[in-house]
């Protein structure tokens, strides 16, 4: 197993190597031809045949079934291993990391908003298949057939504990990136999951630079905090969070029952363990009552804070859309009209559309904005309120468990179970454990 | 690997990704992206060092003229062309002839009694009191002549729509042509993206005719056998740019090539091996993105500039 997590270093420094970001130009006008000489038309690339998406997707639903037998039946991390490189080579490497689950969010979005936007069935699947196979299975998907995940998780060096406090705030990262990503592609601006996707340059070995140090800094930092963009980052994570915690079947620690012997404890790097629950806790939950009361009653405050700074940060929010840009830029600077080095403006300009046109049109986009701003901001407000209101929610354990909401069904801590899956008793050999 | 010095490097790195981030979607807006990196950036084109700069201006002459296309020398004497008509002027500017022209000429050469001029598909001779005694059309419709230079009975024609070079005979029947091409692949043959196709003969009868695509001068048997060439592809000022340069070439007195190119117009001196010597006019003499001049040379050394921008015939001596 060492081998094969050297040689997967070793790959991946070679691509982070060889991912410098390539910039080219034309070096000499073009010659003007003037004897009858036609400029050829521009060739755009076919986009991949139907069928070819379609085995994409039988791919996916495959990795999907097989991570889900190998994480609840087989339990065996080796071949969640194995299925994790294998994603990382063919929806990695090979499909460049699109289409992917993750970003395919926005294509949901846009599907809704924008009547002229027809998503693919194949996006769509992508989308719907592992949200299908988290309310089943958990979020197998993480396990071992999503690109993004699976490449850090091949990094995990030594993975250290964060804070409490501190998983619990970045852990509303992933809803605010999922509020505005949705803004963003609701309003047709942008997809900004794709934009700041720090793996995609990775797998195309192509990105500008600073995409380039996102995806190091990534995988740097996840050598010591595991997986950091699925826990810290990933809207995605956060509609397979809500399905897996409604999971029929889910991957267990245990293959029986737990004896409390705490070897799984600190195998996950994930800190998706939920612990029994103590002594101490049980007697003093009904003092919670009293803070539940409170987080209760702030929690229509919260959505309203979200709201009235969602409606209030609408305008600069929606700056990033090119219409409402240049259509704020001409009027403010009419001048730019005759600057030909602004090629939004020059853009513009050769498309024939009028000012009045443009403005309208910015004037659409702003209000989407100034609707969509509330609703994110209402949403976000709603997400700190009921992660507080969570925190003084009792729930009552008695084994060690991993936490259908975070657990990634990578398997790890399966193999430090000492319970035989098959004869319920302990295995003969238990792995030595090394105490952080 | 203390567990402080992870803290502090992953707290690096955190800070790493939300500068990127932040810097990104703060700066990669409509109209605040960095400056179009496939500018085709000119600026540094147009600087010439002083000190290669060989040449100076001594004196120009304003052209009647509105569209200058071609010039030639002989003696004290310049016959240039432009508009429809072909002017010859003395040294000091004073007008001796002006002939009106059936078509638009394009260059002009002189040799003996004769004056040749190459026009869209036609070649028009004139003599030298500017009566039209001949015209030559015998050539395709895409042909276009642009220039012409005479070697004893041999009248040589560069036709760039054509990328063909014409042998003529005096009398106006041709001898040969040839594509700068062989049977065994070696050579590509005159690539002409412009209607910039010059060619020419020194003192010593040689004929040289720019290959543009390539930035070559070559030079060929009056049969059309390549006996050499010499090619100056540099970025800076002893090369040839763009598309198709040189666009015009005259000799000097011993050989030498004066050069001129397009796009960013600059004249420049090459030793027969090709070899750069210097500037004779830099860019900065010239309108940004203005006509390509015409040049030739007289027996002192002399260059005149036929510059259609500025409607006049510049000349420069060495300093």
């Amino acid at each position: 197993m060492n081998l094969i997590k050297k040689l997967i270093y070793l790959i991946t420094a070679l691509h982070l190597l060889l991912a410098v970001p390539a910039m080219a130009q034309q070096r000499f006008p073009k010659p003007e031809f003037e004897s009858g000489y036609e400029q050829p038309d521009t060739i755009t690339p076919e986009p991949r045949s139907l069928a070819l998406e379609y085995f994409d997707v039988a791919v996916l639903l495959a990795v999907l079934a097989l991570a889900s037998w190998l994480a609840l039946k087989k339990r065996s991390r080796e071949g969640i291993l194995w299925l994790s490189i294998f994603t990382l080579l063919y929806f990695g490497f090979y499909r460049n990391g699109c289409i992917c689950s993750v970003g395919s969010i926005q294509n949901v979005v846009l599907s809704f908003s924008d009547v002229n936007y027809a998503i693919s069935a194949a996006a769509l699947l992508f989308f719907l298949l592992p949200l299908i196979f988290a309310l089943f299975f958990g979020r197998v998907f993480c396990a071992g057939a999503c690109p993004l995940g699976v490449i850090q998780d091949l990094v995990i060096v030594h993975p250290i504990q964060l804070p409490f406090w501190l998983r619990k705030v970045l852990g509303l990262i992933p809803y605010i990136y999922l509020a505005l990503a949705v803004l963003y592609a609701a309003t047709g601006t942008d997809f900004i999951i794709c934009r700041y996707d720090p793996f995609v340059g990775i797998y195309r070995m192509d990105a500008p630079y600073t995409m380039v140090v996102l995806g190091v800094a990534f995988l740097l930092m996840g050598m010591f905090v595991g997986r950091p963009y699925c826990r810290f980052f990933c809207p995605y994570g956060v509609l397979l969070k809500w399905m897996s915690k409604f999971s029929r079947w889910h991957l267990t620690i245990t293959p029986s029952h737990c004896i409390q012997c705490k070897l799984c404890t600190t195998s996950c790097p994930f800190d998706a363990i939920d612990y029994p629950s103590e002594e101490k806790a049980i007697v003093g939950s009904r003092a919670g009552a009293r803070k539940f009361l409170l987080y209760a009653v702030l929690l229509p405050l919260w959505v309203g804070a979200g709201v009235f700074v969602g409606a209030k940060s609408h305008a600069y929010l929606s700056r990033a859309n090119q219409d409402v840009y240049l259509a704020e830029l001409m009027i403010a600077h009419p001048e730019v009209k005759d600057d030909p080095d602004n090629l939004d403006v020059q853009t513009f300009l050769s498309k024939g559309r009028t000012l009045e046109q443009l403005v309208e049109d910015a004037r659409i986009v702003r209000k989407k904005f100034y609707t969509g701003s509330m609703i994110a901001g209402g949403f976000i407000g709603l997400v700190i309120g009921m992660t507080l209101l969570n925190q003084v929610i009792f729930r009552r354990r008695t084994d060690y468990q991993p936490n259908p909401g975070d657990c990634y069904s990578c398997g790890r801590c399966m193999d430090y179970c000492p319970v035989d899956k098959n004869t319920a008793q302990l295995k003969t050999a238990v792995p030595v454990m090394k105490k952080e | 690997m203390k567990k402080q010095g992870i803290y502090i490097f992953l707290f690096v790195l955190m800070v790493v990704i939300v500068v990127v981030i932040v810097t990104d979607f703060a700066t990669n807006k409509p109209g605040k992206r960095p400056s179009n990196p496939f500018e085709y950036e000119m600026d540094g084109f147009h600087e010439t060092p002083e000190e290669e700069i060989l040449y100076k201006e001594t004196r120009n002459l304003k052209m009647k003229m509105v569209q200058l296309t071609g010039i030639t020398c002989r003696g004290e004497e310049l016959f240039v062309t432009g508009d429809r008509n072909l002017q010859v002027i003395g040294l000091d500017g004073r007008m001796k002839l002006d002939v009106a022209l059936p078509e638009e000429p394009l260059c002009v050469a002189v040799s003996g009694d004769r004056i040749y001029m190459g026009a869209l598909a036609s070649v028009m001779v004139l003599d030298m009191e500017g009566n039209l005694v001949a015209q030559w059309k015998d050539f395709e419709e895409t042909s276009l002549i642009t220039s012409i230079a005479v070697y004893e009975n041999n009248i040589f024609l560069a036709d760039a729509g054509r990328r063909r070079v014409y042998r003529y005979q005096p009398d106006g029947t041709r001898a040969a042509e040839f594509e700068g091409k062989s049977t065994d692949d070696v050579l590509h043959g005159f690539i002409v993206p412009s209607a910039c196709f010059d060619l020419g003969l020194n003192e010593f009868g040689d004929l040289w005719v720019a290959n543009p695509g390539k930035h070559a001068l070559e030079n060929y048997t009056f049969d059309g056998n390549l006996r050499g060439f010499w090619t100056s592809v540099f970025s800076d000022v002893k090369g040839f740019q763009g598309c198709c340069n040189p666009a015009h070439f005259a000799f000097l007195p011993g050989g030498n090539f004066i050069t001129c190119e397009k796009g960013v117009i600059r004249v420049k001196e090459y030793k027969p091996s090709g070899e750069y010597v210097g500037v004779v006019a830099a860019p900065a003499k010239f309108i940004e993105e203005g006509k390509v001049p015409d040049i030739t040379t007289d027996a002192q050394g002399r260059v005149y500039v036929c510059d259609p921008d500025k409607q006049s015939i510049r000349i420069f001596e060495k300093k």
